[in-house]
Protein backbone atom coordinates (compact mmCIF):
# COMPACT_ATOMS: atom_id res chain seq x y z
CA UNK A 1 0.00 0.00 0.00
CA UNK A 2 2.59 2.34 1.53
CA UNK A 3 4.33 1.41 -2.18
CA UNK A 4 2.44 2.05 -4.44
CA UNK A 5 1.14 5.14 -2.66
CA UNK A 6 4.78 6.38 -2.75
CA UNK A 7 5.73 5.09 -6.58
CA UNK A 8 2.34 7.12 -7.38
CA UNK A 9 3.95 10.28 -5.88
CA UNK A 10 7.11 9.77 -7.26
CA UNK A 11 5.54 9.25 -10.67
CA UNK A 12 3.56 12.65 -10.18
CA UNK A 13 6.68 14.33 -9.36
CA UNK A 14 8.14 13.45 -12.61
CA UNK A 15 5.16 14.70 -14.59
CA UNK A 16 4.34 17.63 -12.48
CA UNK A 17 7.69 19.48 -12.16
CA UNK A 18 6.12 22.51 -11.26
CA UNK A 19 6.44 24.18 -7.88
CA UNK A 20 3.11 23.70 -6.54
CA UNK A 21 3.65 19.47 -7.16
CA UNK A 22 6.61 19.35 -4.85
CA UNK A 23 5.18 19.44 -1.44
CA UNK A 24 3.80 16.23 -0.66
CA UNK A 25 0.83 17.42 0.84
CA UNK A 26 -0.42 18.75 -2.82
CA UNK A 27 0.53 15.23 -4.66
CA UNK A 28 -1.58 13.79 -2.20
CA UNK A 29 -4.97 16.73 -2.83
CA UNK A 30 -3.89 16.16 -6.56
CA UNK A 31 -4.56 12.55 -6.16
CA UNK A 32 -7.17 12.85 -3.84
CA UNK A 33 -9.48 15.28 -6.60
CA UNK A 34 -8.22 13.22 -9.57
CA UNK A 35 -9.92 9.88 -7.53
CA UNK A 36 -13.17 11.59 -6.00
CA UNK A 37 -14.14 14.24 -8.49
CA UNK A 38 -14.37 11.63 -11.58
CA UNK A 39 -16.19 9.42 -9.18
CA UNK A 40 -18.64 12.07 -8.13
CA UNK A 41 -18.92 13.38 -11.81
CA UNK A 42 -20.17 10.55 -13.19
CA UNK A 43 -22.03 9.25 -10.83
CA UNK A 44 -23.86 13.09 -11.42
CA UNK A 45 -25.09 12.50 -14.86
CA UNK A 46 -28.05 10.20 -13.55
CA UNK A 47 -28.18 12.37 -10.24
CA UNK A 48 -29.25 15.17 -12.39
CA UNK A 49 -31.44 13.39 -14.95
CA UNK A 50 -33.43 11.93 -11.63
CA UNK A 51 -33.42 15.87 -10.54
CA UNK A 52 -31.74 14.27 -7.11
CA UNK A 53 -29.49 17.15 -6.69
CA UNK A 54 -30.79 18.35 -3.51
CA UNK A 55 -30.98 14.44 -2.05
CA UNK A 56 -27.28 14.74 -2.36
CA UNK A 57 -27.06 18.01 -0.48
CA UNK A 58 -29.31 16.08 2.14
CA UNK A 59 -26.71 12.95 2.46
CA UNK A 60 -24.23 16.21 2.66
CA UNK A 61 -25.54 17.63 5.44
CA UNK A 62 -25.90 14.36 7.22
CA UNK A 63 -22.31 14.13 7.76
CA UNK A 64 -22.80 16.93 10.70
CA UNK A 65 -24.63 14.14 12.17
CA UNK A 66 -22.46 11.47 11.39
CA UNK A 67 -19.49 13.24 12.89
CA UNK A 68 -21.35 13.95 15.52
CA UNK A 69 -22.43 10.13 16.32
CA UNK A 70 -19.05 9.24 15.66
CA UNK A 71 -17.39 11.65 18.48
CA UNK A 72 -19.71 10.81 20.90
CA UNK A 73 -19.65 7.26 20.14
CA UNK A 74 -16.04 6.88 20.00
CA UNK A 75 -15.62 5.47 16.58
CA UNK A 76 -14.40 7.14 14.15
CA UNK A 77 -15.98 9.88 12.26
CA UNK A 78 -14.28 9.17 8.96
CA UNK A 79 -16.59 5.88 9.73
CA UNK A 80 -19.79 6.78 10.82
CA UNK A 81 -20.10 9.83 8.44
CA UNK A 82 -20.20 7.16 5.64
CA UNK A 83 -22.35 4.82 7.34
CA UNK A 84 -24.76 7.31 8.50
CA UNK A 85 -25.24 8.85 5.22
CA UNK A 86 -25.77 5.29 3.69
CA UNK A 87 -28.18 4.94 6.43
CA UNK A 88 -29.95 8.09 5.65
CA UNK A 89 -30.18 7.42 1.43
CA UNK A 90 -31.66 4.18 1.91
CA UNK A 91 -34.32 5.80 4.25
CA UNK A 92 -34.93 8.62 2.23
CA UNK A 93 -35.84 6.41 -0.95
CA UNK A 94 -38.16 4.15 0.74
CA UNK A 95 -40.40 6.59 2.36
CA UNK A 96 -40.00 8.24 -0.82
CA UNK A 97 -41.48 5.13 -2.80
CA UNK A 98 -44.56 4.68 0.11
CA UNK A 99 -45.87 8.60 0.24
CA UNK A 100 -47.62 10.32 -2.35
CA UNK A 101 -45.21 13.11 -1.28
CA UNK A 102 -43.21 14.78 -3.90
CA UNK A 103 -39.35 13.41 -3.57
CA UNK A 104 -38.46 16.89 -2.83
CA UNK A 105 -40.82 17.24 0.37
CA UNK A 106 -39.72 14.08 1.63
CA UNK A 107 -35.81 14.72 0.86
CA UNK A 108 -36.20 18.25 3.22
CA UNK A 109 -38.04 16.56 5.98
CA UNK A 110 -34.74 14.29 6.15
CA UNK A 111 -32.66 16.97 5.58
CA UNK A 112 -34.00 19.17 8.50
CA UNK A 113 -34.38 16.16 10.71
CA UNK A 114 -30.89 14.96 10.52
CA UNK A 115 -29.17 18.68 10.56
CA UNK A 116 -31.40 19.21 13.80
CA UNK A 117 -30.25 15.40 15.07
CA UNK A 118 -26.41 16.59 14.32
CA UNK A 119 -26.93 20.49 16.32
CA UNK A 120 -29.41 18.90 19.28
CA UNK A 121 -26.02 16.06 19.47
CA UNK A 122 -23.03 18.87 19.35
CA UNK A 123 -24.56 21.32 21.59
CA UNK A 124 -25.23 18.97 24.04
CA UNK A 125 -21.43 17.98 23.67
CA UNK A 126 -18.81 20.91 24.14
CA UNK A 127 -15.63 20.76 22.06
CA UNK A 128 -17.02 18.87 19.21
CA UNK A 129 -17.33 21.82 17.25
CA UNK A 130 -13.28 21.95 16.48
CA UNK A 131 -13.71 18.31 14.76
CA UNK A 132 -16.75 19.94 12.49
CA UNK A 133 -14.50 22.66 10.63
CA UNK A 134 -12.61 19.74 8.88
CA UNK A 135 -15.60 18.47 7.74
CA UNK A 136 -17.50 21.73 6.92
CA UNK A 137 -14.92 22.94 4.60
CA UNK A 138 -13.34 20.20 3.61
CA UNK A 139 -9.33 19.74 3.10
CA UNK A 140 -7.98 18.03 0.15
CA UNK A 141 -4.53 19.14 1.58
CA UNK A 142 -4.87 17.23 4.75
CA UNK A 143 -6.20 13.91 3.11
CA UNK A 144 -4.13 10.90 4.92
CA UNK A 145 -3.17 7.51 3.11
CA UNK A 146 -5.91 5.61 4.47
CA UNK A 147 -8.51 7.92 3.08
CA UNK A 148 -6.85 8.31 -0.38
CA UNK A 149 -7.34 4.33 -0.45
CA UNK A 150 -10.49 4.24 0.19
CA UNK A 151 -11.34 7.11 -2.29
CA UNK A 152 -9.56 4.57 -4.87
CA UNK A 153 -11.51 1.89 -3.63
CA UNK A 154 -14.65 3.78 -4.34
CA UNK A 155 -13.09 5.17 -7.89
CA UNK A 156 -13.43 1.33 -8.70
CA UNK A 157 -16.94 0.55 -6.48
CA UNK A 158 -18.48 3.75 -9.16
CA UNK A 159 -17.57 2.10 -12.40
CA UNK A 160 -18.27 -1.39 -11.59
CA UNK A 161 -21.95 0.09 -10.68
CA UNK A 162 -21.81 2.21 -13.33
CA UNK A 163 -21.08 -0.48 -16.21
CA UNK A 164 -23.77 -2.86 -14.61
CA UNK A 165 -26.59 0.00 -13.60
CA UNK A 166 -25.97 2.75 -16.07
CA UNK A 167 -28.53 1.85 -18.97
CA UNK A 168 -31.07 0.60 -16.12
CA UNK A 169 -30.52 4.18 -14.51
CA UNK A 170 -31.06 6.07 -17.59
CA UNK A 171 -33.84 4.00 -18.51
CA UNK A 172 -35.31 4.75 -15.21
CA UNK A 173 -35.14 8.54 -15.69
CA UNK A 174 -37.09 8.69 -18.74
CA UNK A 175 -40.17 6.44 -17.75
CA UNK A 176 -40.70 4.24 -14.79
CA UNK A 177 -44.09 2.32 -15.99
CA UNK A 178 -41.76 1.68 -19.21
CA UNK A 179 -38.50 0.94 -17.53
CA UNK A 180 -40.47 -2.01 -15.54
CA UNK A 181 -42.04 -3.11 -18.30
CA UNK A 182 -38.49 -3.66 -19.85
CA UNK A 183 -37.69 -5.77 -16.90
CA UNK A 184 -35.58 -3.00 -14.41
CA UNK A 185 -36.06 -3.69 -10.92
CA UNK A 186 -37.29 -0.53 -10.13
CA UNK A 187 -36.55 -0.56 -6.25
CA UNK A 188 -33.18 -2.37 -6.26
CA UNK A 189 -31.80 -0.20 -8.43
CA UNK A 190 -33.05 3.33 -6.67
CA UNK A 191 -31.67 1.76 -3.48
CA UNK A 192 -28.28 0.99 -5.06
CA UNK A 193 -28.03 4.54 -6.66
CA UNK A 194 -28.78 6.40 -3.63
CA UNK A 195 -25.78 3.78 -1.40
CA UNK A 196 -23.36 4.84 -4.31
CA UNK A 197 -24.41 8.43 -3.74
CA UNK A 198 -24.26 8.23 -0.38
CA UNK A 199 -20.01 6.85 -0.76
CA UNK A 200 -19.19 9.33 -3.32
CA UNK A 201 -20.24 12.30 -1.44
CA UNK A 202 -19.08 11.25 1.79
CA UNK A 203 -16.03 10.69 0.09
CA UNK A 204 -16.13 14.01 -1.68
CA UNK A 205 -16.75 16.10 1.81
CA UNK A 206 -12.87 15.14 2.29
CA UNK A 207 -11.84 17.31 -0.31
CA UNK A 208 -14.45 20.41 -0.54
CA UNK A 209 -16.66 19.75 2.47
CA UNK A 210 -20.55 20.05 3.14
CA UNK A 211 -21.57 22.59 1.87
CA UNK A 212 -19.88 22.33 -1.66
CA UNK A 213 -20.28 18.73 -1.64
CA UNK A 214 -23.32 18.69 -3.91
CA UNK A 215 -21.49 20.93 -6.26
CA UNK A 216 -19.07 18.11 -7.17
CA UNK A 217 -21.82 15.62 -8.42
CA UNK A 218 -24.45 18.76 -10.22
CA UNK A 219 -21.78 20.98 -11.83
CA UNK A 220 -19.88 18.96 -14.06
CA UNK A 221 -22.96 17.32 -15.17
CA UNK A 222 -24.85 20.27 -15.87
CA UNK A 223 -21.88 21.42 -17.79
CA UNK A 224 -22.36 18.62 -19.94
CA UNK A 225 -25.77 19.02 -20.48
CA UNK A 226 -25.24 22.26 -22.44
CA UNK A 227 -23.06 20.47 -24.53
CA UNK A 228 -23.71 16.73 -25.20
CA UNK A 229 -26.86 15.50 -26.87
CA UNK A 230 -26.00 12.02 -26.67
CA UNK A 231 -25.67 9.46 -23.63
CA UNK A 232 -21.98 8.63 -24.12
CA UNK A 233 -20.26 12.13 -24.59
CA UNK A 234 -22.74 13.12 -21.69
CA UNK A 235 -20.50 10.78 -19.01
CA UNK A 236 -17.15 11.57 -20.84
CA UNK A 237 -17.67 15.49 -21.35
CA UNK A 238 -18.79 15.35 -17.13
CA UNK A 239 -15.69 13.45 -15.96
CA UNK A 240 -13.35 15.80 -18.49
CA UNK A 241 -14.72 18.98 -16.40
CA UNK A 242 -14.35 17.33 -13.29
CA UNK A 243 -10.82 16.49 -14.02
CA UNK A 244 -9.90 19.65 -15.82
CA UNK A 245 -11.68 21.43 -13.12
CA UNK A 246 -9.95 19.33 -10.25
CA UNK A 247 -6.58 20.49 -11.37
CA UNK A 248 -6.75 23.60 -12.14
CA UNK A 249 -8.17 24.40 -9.17
CA UNK A 250 -5.60 22.91 -7.58
CA UNK A 251 -3.03 24.91 -8.90
CA UNK A 252 -4.66 28.16 -8.95
CA UNK A 253 -5.82 27.71 -5.03
CA UNK A 254 -1.60 27.05 -5.06
CA UNK A 255 -1.21 30.63 -6.67
CA UNK A 256 -3.92 32.41 -5.28
CA UNK A 257 -3.48 31.25 -1.89
CA UNK A 258 -7.37 30.09 -0.96
CA UNK A 259 -9.38 27.20 0.23
CA UNK A 260 -8.26 24.11 -2.14
CA UNK A 261 -11.94 22.77 -2.66
CA UNK A 262 -13.98 25.99 -2.94
CA UNK A 263 -11.27 27.05 -5.83
CA UNK A 264 -12.05 23.65 -7.49
CA UNK A 265 -15.33 24.47 -7.18
CA UNK A 266 -15.13 27.79 -8.80
CA UNK A 267 -13.13 26.03 -11.66
CA UNK A 268 -15.90 23.92 -12.06
CA UNK A 269 -18.82 26.94 -12.15
CA UNK A 270 -16.26 28.45 -14.65
CA UNK A 271 -16.92 25.67 -16.95
CA UNK A 272 -20.48 25.82 -16.65
CA UNK A 273 -20.47 29.08 -17.60
CA UNK A 274 -18.40 28.77 -20.71
CA UNK A 275 -20.60 26.00 -21.95
CA UNK A 276 -23.36 27.72 -21.28
CA UNK A 277 -22.39 30.68 -23.43
CA UNK A 278 -21.33 27.55 -26.26
CA UNK A 279 -25.00 26.58 -25.79
CA UNK A 280 -26.38 29.90 -26.31
CA UNK A 281 -24.45 30.54 -29.18
CA UNK A 282 -24.91 27.33 -30.97
CA UNK A 283 -27.45 27.38 -34.01
CA UNK A 284 -30.36 25.07 -33.66
CA UNK A 285 -30.43 25.73 -29.51
CA UNK B 1 -62.20 -11.06 -41.01
CA UNK B 2 -58.30 -12.64 -40.48
CA UNK B 3 -57.34 -15.37 -41.90
CA UNK B 4 -54.76 -16.42 -38.93
CA UNK B 5 -56.49 -18.61 -36.37
CA UNK B 6 -56.74 -17.42 -32.84
CA UNK B 7 -52.95 -18.61 -32.16
CA UNK B 8 -52.64 -17.43 -28.26
CA UNK B 9 -55.46 -15.30 -26.17
CA UNK B 10 -54.77 -13.14 -23.39
CA UNK B 11 -57.21 -14.06 -21.55
CA UNK B 12 -58.81 -12.08 -18.06
CA UNK B 13 -61.29 -13.63 -16.00
CA UNK B 14 -63.15 -11.68 -12.79
CA UNK B 15 -60.49 -9.19 -12.73
CA UNK B 16 -60.39 -6.57 -9.47
CA UNK B 17 -57.74 -3.51 -8.67
CA UNK B 18 -58.15 -1.67 -5.51
CA UNK B 19 -56.38 1.12 -4.52
CA UNK B 20 -56.88 2.76 -0.84
CA UNK B 21 -60.43 0.72 -0.64
CA UNK B 22 -62.06 2.01 -3.83
CA UNK B 23 -62.54 -0.42 -6.60
CA UNK B 24 -60.73 0.91 -9.47
CA UNK B 25 -61.53 -2.43 -11.35
CA UNK B 26 -64.29 -4.93 -10.76
CA UNK B 27 -64.95 -8.30 -12.28
CA UNK B 28 -63.65 -7.62 -15.28
CA UNK B 29 -63.43 -10.45 -18.24
CA UNK B 30 -62.06 -9.92 -21.47
CA UNK B 31 -60.46 -12.01 -23.94
CA UNK B 32 -57.69 -10.42 -26.48
CA UNK B 33 -56.66 -12.55 -29.12
CA UNK B 34 -53.77 -12.81 -31.70
CA UNK B 35 -54.21 -10.71 -34.90
CA UNK B 36 -57.38 -8.52 -33.89
CA UNK B 37 -57.35 -5.36 -32.65
CA UNK B 38 -59.13 -4.88 -29.22
CA UNK B 39 -59.93 -1.33 -28.04
CA UNK B 40 -60.58 -0.35 -24.86
CA UNK B 41 -62.80 2.63 -24.48
CA UNK B 42 -64.18 4.78 -21.30
CA UNK B 43 -64.69 7.90 -19.90
CA UNK B 44 -61.74 9.39 -17.69
CA UNK B 45 -61.09 7.63 -14.56
CA UNK B 46 -63.00 4.50 -15.75
CA UNK B 47 -59.38 2.54 -15.10
CA UNK B 48 -58.68 1.98 -18.69
CA UNK B 49 -54.59 2.67 -17.72
CA UNK B 50 -55.20 0.45 -14.44
CA UNK B 51 -55.91 -2.71 -16.92
CA UNK B 52 -52.90 -1.85 -18.96
CA UNK B 53 -50.61 -1.79 -15.50
CA UNK B 54 -52.66 -4.86 -14.05
CA UNK B 55 -51.38 -6.95 -17.41
CA UNK B 56 -48.32 -5.35 -16.98
CA UNK B 57 -48.02 -6.21 -13.73
CA UNK B 58 -47.11 -3.39 -12.21
CA UNK B 59 -50.21 -2.86 -9.90
CA UNK B 60 -51.56 -5.84 -7.69
CA UNK B 61 -54.73 -7.56 -8.24
CA UNK B 62 -57.01 -9.95 -7.78
CA UNK B 63 -58.49 -12.49 -10.95
CA UNK B 64 -56.93 -13.86 -13.37
CA UNK B 65 -54.57 -12.71 -16.13
CA UNK B 66 -53.30 -15.75 -17.87
CA UNK B 67 -51.63 -16.02 -21.55
CA UNK B 68 -52.72 -19.00 -23.57
CA UNK B 69 -50.42 -19.63 -25.68
CA UNK B 70 -50.45 -22.52 -28.81
CA UNK B 71 -47.55 -24.48 -28.95
CA UNK B 72 -46.39 -23.26 -33.02
CA UNK B 73 -45.67 -19.61 -31.12
CA UNK B 74 -42.93 -20.80 -28.92
CA UNK B 75 -43.19 -21.27 -25.26
CA UNK B 76 -42.28 -19.12 -21.83
CA UNK B 77 -43.71 -15.82 -21.02
CA UNK B 78 -45.35 -13.76 -23.55
CA UNK B 79 -43.92 -10.66 -24.36
CA UNK B 80 -45.41 -7.52 -23.86
CA UNK B 81 -44.45 -4.66 -25.82
CA UNK B 82 -45.67 -1.37 -24.18
CA UNK B 83 -46.11 2.19 -25.51
CA UNK B 84 -46.86 4.38 -22.51
CA UNK B 85 -49.61 7.51 -23.27
CA UNK B 86 -46.64 10.37 -22.16
CA UNK B 87 -43.48 10.14 -22.58
CA UNK B 88 -42.37 13.62 -19.95
CA UNK B 89 -39.71 14.44 -22.22
CA UNK B 90 -37.02 15.84 -20.65
CA UNK B 91 -36.11 18.70 -23.71
CA UNK B 92 -32.29 18.82 -22.71
CA UNK B 93 -31.59 15.15 -21.85
CA UNK B 94 -28.58 14.23 -23.41
CA UNK B 95 -29.96 10.78 -24.96
CA UNK B 96 -30.88 9.91 -28.72
CA UNK B 97 -33.30 8.13 -30.17
CA UNK B 98 -29.96 5.23 -30.85
CA UNK B 99 -29.48 5.30 -27.02
CA UNK B 100 -32.99 4.70 -26.55
CA UNK B 101 -32.78 1.84 -28.44
CA UNK B 102 -29.52 0.83 -27.28
CA UNK B 103 -30.66 0.98 -23.19
CA UNK B 104 -32.90 -1.36 -24.02
CA UNK B 105 -31.43 -3.88 -26.31
CA UNK B 106 -27.55 -4.15 -24.67
CA UNK B 107 -25.68 -5.24 -21.89
CA UNK B 108 -22.97 -3.10 -22.36
CA UNK B 109 -23.38 0.15 -20.80
CA UNK B 110 -24.51 3.16 -23.39
CA UNK B 111 -21.30 5.45 -22.45
CA UNK B 112 -18.82 3.01 -23.83
CA UNK B 113 -21.15 2.98 -27.44
CA UNK B 114 -24.03 1.49 -28.70
CA UNK B 115 -23.63 -2.28 -29.97
CA UNK B 116 -23.42 -3.29 -33.47
CA UNK B 117 -26.46 -5.09 -32.91
CA UNK B 118 -28.64 -2.49 -30.85
CA UNK B 119 -27.81 -0.67 -33.99
CA UNK B 120 -28.62 -2.50 -36.79
CA UNK B 121 -31.97 -3.52 -34.70
CA UNK B 122 -32.75 0.38 -34.10
CA UNK B 123 -32.41 1.35 -37.42
CA UNK B 124 -33.80 -1.63 -38.83
CA UNK B 125 -37.38 -0.97 -37.19
CA UNK B 126 -36.91 2.76 -37.59
CA UNK B 127 -36.69 2.55 -40.97
CA UNK B 128 -39.77 0.10 -40.92
CA UNK B 129 -41.89 2.55 -39.00
CA UNK B 130 -40.58 5.19 -41.92
CA UNK B 131 -38.49 7.15 -39.12
CA UNK B 132 -35.30 5.96 -39.98
CA UNK B 133 -33.35 9.53 -40.40
CA UNK B 134 -34.55 10.13 -36.21
CA UNK B 135 -31.70 7.10 -35.15
CA UNK B 136 -29.58 10.32 -33.89
CA UNK B 137 -32.12 12.63 -32.94
CA UNK B 138 -32.13 13.57 -29.56
CA UNK B 139 -35.39 12.13 -27.63
CA UNK B 140 -36.51 15.79 -26.41
CA UNK B 141 -36.38 17.17 -30.11
CA UNK B 142 -39.12 15.04 -31.63
CA UNK B 143 -42.54 15.89 -32.23
CA UNK B 144 -45.65 14.17 -30.94
CA UNK B 145 -46.07 12.32 -33.93
CA UNK B 146 -42.41 11.42 -34.15
CA UNK B 147 -42.16 10.15 -30.87
CA UNK B 148 -44.80 8.08 -31.27
CA UNK B 149 -43.30 6.35 -34.01
CA UNK B 150 -40.48 5.68 -32.40
CA UNK B 151 -42.18 4.20 -29.26
CA UNK B 152 -43.76 1.97 -31.52
CA UNK B 153 -40.29 1.37 -33.57
CA UNK B 154 -39.29 0.16 -30.50
CA UNK B 155 -42.21 -2.20 -28.92
CA UNK B 156 -41.94 -3.73 -32.24
CA UNK B 157 -38.25 -4.58 -32.22
CA UNK B 158 -39.09 -6.78 -29.86
CA UNK B 159 -41.62 -9.17 -31.39
CA UNK B 160 -44.05 -8.79 -29.17
CA UNK B 161 -46.86 -11.37 -28.52
CA UNK B 162 -48.95 -8.68 -26.79
CA UNK B 163 -48.75 -4.98 -27.84
CA UNK B 164 -50.45 -2.23 -25.37
CA UNK B 165 -50.87 1.05 -26.67
CA UNK B 166 -51.84 4.06 -24.60
CA UNK B 167 -53.72 6.75 -26.15
CA UNK B 168 -51.81 6.37 -29.28
CA UNK B 169 -52.89 9.79 -30.85
CA UNK B 170 -53.30 11.90 -28.30
CA UNK B 171 -51.05 14.56 -29.12
CA UNK B 172 -51.05 14.20 -32.51
CA UNK B 173 -52.98 16.13 -35.34
CA UNK B 174 -55.31 14.33 -37.44
CA UNK B 175 -52.75 13.99 -40.40
CA UNK B 176 -50.28 12.30 -38.48
CA UNK B 177 -52.89 10.12 -36.76
CA UNK B 178 -54.08 9.06 -40.10
CA UNK B 179 -50.61 8.13 -40.86
CA UNK B 180 -50.21 6.52 -37.44
CA UNK B 181 -53.20 4.37 -38.09
CA UNK B 182 -52.75 3.03 -41.41
CA UNK B 183 -49.34 2.05 -40.53
CA UNK B 184 -50.68 0.47 -37.74
CA UNK B 185 -52.85 -1.69 -39.60
CA UNK B 186 -50.12 -2.68 -42.09
CA UNK B 187 -48.16 -3.59 -39.59
CA UNK B 188 -50.80 -5.59 -37.75
CA UNK B 189 -51.81 -7.58 -40.94
CA UNK B 190 -48.16 -8.64 -41.28
CA UNK B 191 -47.49 -9.86 -37.84
CA UNK B 192 -49.34 -11.52 -35.02
CA UNK B 193 -49.45 -9.88 -32.04
CA UNK B 194 -52.58 -9.30 -30.03
CA UNK B 195 -52.95 -5.60 -30.16
CA UNK B 196 -54.79 -4.02 -27.40
CA UNK B 197 -55.67 -0.04 -27.57
CA UNK B 198 -56.82 2.89 -25.29
CA UNK B 199 -58.55 5.45 -27.05
CA UNK B 200 -61.08 8.12 -26.86
CA UNK B 201 -60.68 8.38 -30.16
CA UNK B 202 -63.81 6.88 -31.48
CA UNK B 203 -63.34 7.26 -34.76
CA UNK B 204 -59.95 5.28 -34.49
CA UNK B 205 -62.03 2.69 -33.11
CA UNK B 206 -64.66 2.31 -35.37
CA UNK B 207 -62.72 2.36 -38.51
CA UNK B 208 -59.39 0.05 -36.30
CA UNK B 209 -60.58 -2.32 -34.14
CA UNK B 210 -62.23 -5.31 -34.20
CA UNK B 211 -63.62 -5.76 -31.09
CA UNK B 212 -64.20 -3.40 -28.35
CA UNK B 213 -64.43 -3.66 -24.67
CA UNK B 214 -66.23 -0.48 -22.96
CA UNK B 215 -65.46 -0.05 -19.46
CA UNK B 216 -66.00 1.83 -16.65
CA UNK B 217 -65.05 0.40 -13.35
CA UNK B 218 -66.41 -3.10 -15.15
CA UNK B 219 -67.14 -3.96 -18.57
CA UNK B 220 -70.11 -2.11 -19.56
CA UNK B 221 -70.33 -4.01 -22.64
CA UNK B 222 -67.78 -5.95 -25.38
CA UNK B 223 -67.98 -7.60 -28.48
CA UNK B 224 -67.33 -6.57 -32.38
CA UNK B 225 -67.17 -2.78 -33.02
CA UNK B 226 -70.10 -2.31 -35.15
CA UNK B 227 -72.19 -4.28 -32.45
CA UNK B 228 -71.29 -2.59 -29.39
CA UNK B 229 -71.23 1.40 -30.67
CA UNK B 230 -74.89 1.77 -30.28
CA UNK B 231 -76.15 4.68 -28.94
CA UNK B 232 -77.48 2.91 -25.79
CA UNK B 233 -74.00 1.43 -24.53
CA UNK B 234 -72.55 5.04 -24.92
CA UNK B 235 -74.99 6.32 -22.38
CA UNK B 236 -74.57 4.04 -20.16
CA UNK B 237 -70.71 4.51 -20.13
CA UNK B 238 -70.88 8.10 -20.78
CA UNK B 239 -74.03 9.40 -19.43
CA UNK B 240 -77.05 10.09 -21.19
CA UNK B 241 -76.13 13.22 -23.09
CA UNK B 242 -73.57 11.50 -24.83
CA UNK B 243 -73.81 10.37 -28.64
CA UNK B 244 -71.47 9.20 -31.40
CA UNK B 245 -71.35 12.86 -33.20
CA UNK B 246 -70.67 12.32 -36.48
CA UNK B 247 -68.53 15.65 -38.27
CA UNK B 248 -68.58 16.36 -41.58
CA UNK B 249 -65.50 14.68 -43.13
CA UNK B 250 -65.98 12.79 -45.72
CA UNK B 251 -64.68 9.45 -43.66
CA UNK B 252 -66.98 10.16 -41.07
CA UNK B 253 -65.14 11.06 -38.56
CA UNK B 254 -66.38 9.71 -35.26
CA UNK B 255 -65.92 11.55 -31.35
CA UNK B 256 -67.75 10.95 -28.40
CA UNK B 257 -69.28 14.48 -27.17
CA UNK B 258 -69.70 13.91 -23.40
CA UNK B 259 -72.35 16.11 -21.70
CA UNK B 260 -71.19 19.64 -20.81
CA UNK B 261 -68.99 19.52 -23.80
Amino acid sequence: MDGILSGVFALMGHLLPFPFAEPAFMKRALLGLLLVAPAAAAIGVPLVQHRMAFFSDAIGHSAFTGVALGLILGISPSWTVVVFGAVVAVAIVLVRGRTGLSPDTVTGVFFSAVVALGIAIISRERGLTRNLQAFLYGDPLAVTDAELAWMAALLLLVSAWLALFYNRILLLGIHEGFARTKGVPVRAVEISFALVVALVVTAAIRAVGILLVTALLVIPAASARNVARAAAPALWISVGVALLSGVSGIVASWYLDTATGATVVLAAACCFAFTALYRAARPEG
Amino acid sequence: MKETGHLHTLSIRNLTVRKGGAAILEGVDADIRCGEVTALVGPNGAGKTTLLQAILGQVPYTGEIRFCRAREHGEGEPRIGYVPQHLPLDRDAPVTVLDFFALTSQRRPVFLGSSRKSREAAQESLSRAGMGHLLRRPLGRLSGGELQRVLFALALRDDPDILLLDEPVSGVDVAGEELFCDFLSQVHRSSRFSLLLVSHDLSVVTRHADQVICLNRRIVCRGATTEVLTPENLAAMYGSGAHLFRHSHADGHGHIHEPGD
